[in-house]
């Protein structure tokens, strides 16, 4: 077992490496260029100021180098062990330094700062989200199962489906238009994770001069309520239908006959046998999840504003900040490459037939 | 379809012997499966709305358009629509009607199939080269005669607006909601929204197809060489796939459209670039079973060359399960489209239904519900329609539901 999780872990550098490769190259050879946007936003059209920054670039980035120079360079800055790289951009002597990932071109700040800034709000986000959708999801999925073809496996089928096709953008926007807008009800907030006063409020709810103050704790849940439920409702469609189907086949199985003949009462039949046995296909899906709530949460932080890493990733993108979106790919990647070898782990946890010997 | 069909009965897939001595003429496996998606009415609904919004992409400027059909004025007649018909109406018609003859009459040989494709793109061409309409114009003397009563007798289509009338003349309110005169009401920029939605559906339709065609097409090269050599090509390909798979496929997406310029035709090759490994991972999986089966080895023997061996051989003995998740993958593709519309890195200058839905909230906070409501429920009608036929096709091919 040992073995494999270390050959998996190091098989995800080479992944890893491919994944920065494909993105690095695809920037570097659009039209522009790394750093174009940067370019045009700065100088405009005086050419002098044109050239001192991409003087600059050339120094700090090395952009006027070869493709694959750039990329060398890129991958030693992020090792541990490798060249040093001195303040003026010359390498000095191999050996151990602290790993970096570079400096934002857009805002001349290391990007080890930026995500420190940003990955909180999206890790907070996402880990709402993801209980409710488990929670959401198997419970529905074990009572649709319970009596397949009955009143609420038909209505749970239907809206299953219907959620899932429900684009998170228009159910975005049309949260926020219907249930926080100024013209409709004003119900929630716009936009952010939090209120600019929340930040002095004490961390509780508690009552000033008999007025209820909210608190930082409820601030922050009452600007979370929309997002989460963009970001949920779809995974937690997937998952009701994944777990209605996985306890159908096992009731159908002959353990289930076995234990119904046994005298078992239903119930332990239902969450001891089948539920368990059922959690397999359910491990299988896990990791997909959470690399697509990190997807959606681009496009839910977007449309809510929150400033997270997935904002942080679409700004770069277009500004074609080559350090940032390196990062936030690399960040990514990762994500969804540890939760794979998870998978297989949990896999042979769960299932003692599995084994990777 | 039908070269499909006659195909997948030489596999030994199509293995009902019943059925075959009942009917004089067998159905492929592919037909029989579309004949038992056709059954459900879920499906049925989906394929429903999937046609309205074929005959609504093929006809939009017969069904949406400013310009008259004909008019007469001073004592003349005009037929302004026809004259403003754009390269893409004009192609869009001939392959429907040819599409229609095929139909119809159902050639039986594959000659016949070319000689139609090759009229098809013969035709185009011509089109292209051929037609050059004047371009939108706000104030054509047509569409002034028109609307101001002095012509005589004027012939209109159902919808008088077009989608890049912006309305200047008419006084109208901008974003006013639904009304008699527009049903769905009135866009950001003053234009009407139906006739927007209608000409939306295009593009919707165009990149689901296309795009998952691409995807389809790449997945199933790379599955099948991978699944049929084994060996080095394996590993490397399935790297390949494990490199794609892992890039959240929409910062991916945005890498691709940030970077190069953003057009219908880029967009539909990019979207099918990110969306292959699932067919690739399914074909690979069907020909690592394949490829130690009688057949294959007894077209090995004969002599067949390898491509004819993978692709006419092996490939529509293992295309089913690549058919259920094409269906699926045109609805992520329609979605994948609006969602890079809506966030403003998608098509530019082209109505798109992302891109109306974006609209949806102006400056300073107003919320205008019509052109949230439409463009998005017209989306989800789109995915839905491809999600149910999607279901309906896996429960088809599902043997385990089919003993039931």
């Amino acid at each position: 077992m040992l073995n494999y999780v270390i050959r998996r872990i190091l098989l995800m550098f080479p992944t890893l490496l491919g994944i920065t490769a494909l993105v690095f190259f695809v920037m570097a050879y659009s039209p522009g260029g790394i750093g174009g946007q940067a370019l045009e936003a700065d100088a405009g059209s005086d050419s002098a100021v044109a050239a001192k920054i991409r003087e600059y670039y050339e120094k700090r980035y090395g952009i006027h180098k070869p493709k694959i120079v750039q990329f060398g360079r890129w991958l030693n800055q992020i090792s541990p062990l490798g060249l040093e790289i001195k303040d003026d951009g010359s390498l000095g002597h191999f050996g151990f330094k602290a790993p970096s990932l570079g400096d934002s071109m857009e805002q001349n700040r290391p990007v080890m700062h930026l995500i420190r800034e940003r990955l909180p709000l999206t890790l907070l986000l996402n880990l709402v989200s993801i209980p409710i959708v488990y929670i959401l999801g198997v419970a529905t999925g074990i009572q649709a199962a319970k009596k397949r073809g009955g009143m609420f496996d038909t209505v749970s089928n239907a809206t299953q489906l219907a959620m899932w096709s429900v684009p998170t953008i228009w159910a975005g926007v049309m949260l926020i238009g219907l249930l926080a807008s100024r013209q409709y009800l004003k119900l929630f907030p716009t936009s952010g994770l939090y209120e600019v006063e929340a930040a002095h409020m004490a961390f509780l709810p508690h009552m000033v001069n008999h007025v209820l103050v909210r608190g930082y704790l409820l601030d922050v849940i009452w600007h979370l309520i929309l997002p989460v439920i963009c970001l949920s409702y779809g995974s937690s469609a997937f998952l009701t239908k994944l777990t209605r189907g996985s306890m159908l086949e096992n009731l159908g199985a002959d353990y289930t006959r076995t234990a119904r003949a046994k005298g078992l009462p239903e119930n332990v039949i239902l969450y001891r046998h089948v539920l368990r046995n059922s959690t397999l296909a359910l491990i299988t899906v896990a990791a997909g999840i959470l690399p697509s709530m990190l997807g959606g949460s681009i496009v839910v932080e977007w449309i809510f504003g929150i400033p997270g890493m997935g904002q942080l990733g679409v700004h770069a993108v277009q500004f074609r900040d080559r350090e940032v979106v390196l990062a936030v790919t690399l960040i990514g990647g990762f994500v969804s490459l540890a939760s794979q070898v998870l998978r297989d782990i949990l896999y042979a946890l769960a299932d003692p037939r599995v084994s990777y010997e | 379809m039908t070269e499909l069909g006659t195909i997948a009965m030489e596999g030994p897939s199509d293995a009902h012997p019943a059925t075959a001595q009942v009917a004089l003429e067998s159905k492929g496996f592919l037909r029989q499966t579309l004949a038992t998606v056709g059954k459900r009415y879920t499906a049925r609904l989906g394929l429903v709305w999937i046609a309205i919004l074929a005959f609504c992409a093929v006809f939009a400027p017969f069904i949406a358009n400013s310009m008259p059909i004909a008019m007469k004025w001073k004592n003349q007649w005009y037929f302004p629509l026809f004259r403003f018909l754009t390269p893409a109406d004009v192609i869009l018609q001939i392959v429907f009607w040819t599409g229609i003859i095929v139909y119809v009459y159902r050639p039986r040989s594959s000659l016949h199939l070319i000689v139609l494709v090759s009229v098809i793109l013969l035709l185009s061409i011509l089109a292209q080269m051929l037609i050059h309409p004047p371009g939108p114009q706000k104030y054509s003397e047509y569409l002034l005669a028109s609307r101001s009563g002095k012509a005589q007798s004027v012939w209109t289509v159902p919808i008088r607006y077009s989608p890049e009338d912006h309305m200047d003349d008419l006084q109208q309110l901008r974003n006013s909601p639904p009304s008699v005169h527009h049903l769905l009401g009135i866009t950001n920029g003053k234009a009407d929204l139906l006739s927007n939605m209608i000409y939306a559906s295009r593009i919707a339709l165009s990149i689901g197809f296309i795009s998952t065609g691409i995807a389809v097409v790449i997945g199933c090269t790379l599955g099948g060489l991978m699944g049929y050599y084994g060996g080095i090509i394996d590993l490397l390909g399935m790297r390949l796939a494990e490199i794609f798979n892992a890039i959240p496929t929409l910062l991916l997406l945005l890498c691709f459209v940030a970077v190069f310029e953003p057009n219908l035709y880029y967009m539909m090759a990019i979207i099918g670039l990110t969306s292959w490994v699932g067919y690739a991972t399914f074909v690979r999986a069907e020909f690592l079973s394949l490829r130690d089966r009688d057949f294959v080895h007894a077209a090995r023997a004969a002599g067949i060359p390898t491509w004819s061996i993978l692709f006419r051989h092996m490939l529509p003995n293992g295309i089913t399960p690549v058919l259920v998740s094409a269906s699926f993958g045109v609805a992520g593709a329609i979605l994948a489209e609006s969602t890079l519309s809506f966030l403003g890195i998608g098509l530019t200058g082209e109505a798109s239904w992302g891109g109306l839905l974006n609209e949806a909230t102006g400056e300073g906070g107003n919320f205008y519900w019509w052109i949230a409501l439409y463009p998005g429920l017209a989306i989800f009608l789109t995915v839905f329609a491809y999600n149910l036929i999607g279901e309906a096709l896996r429960d088809a091919l599902d043997p385990k539901l089919l003993k039931q």
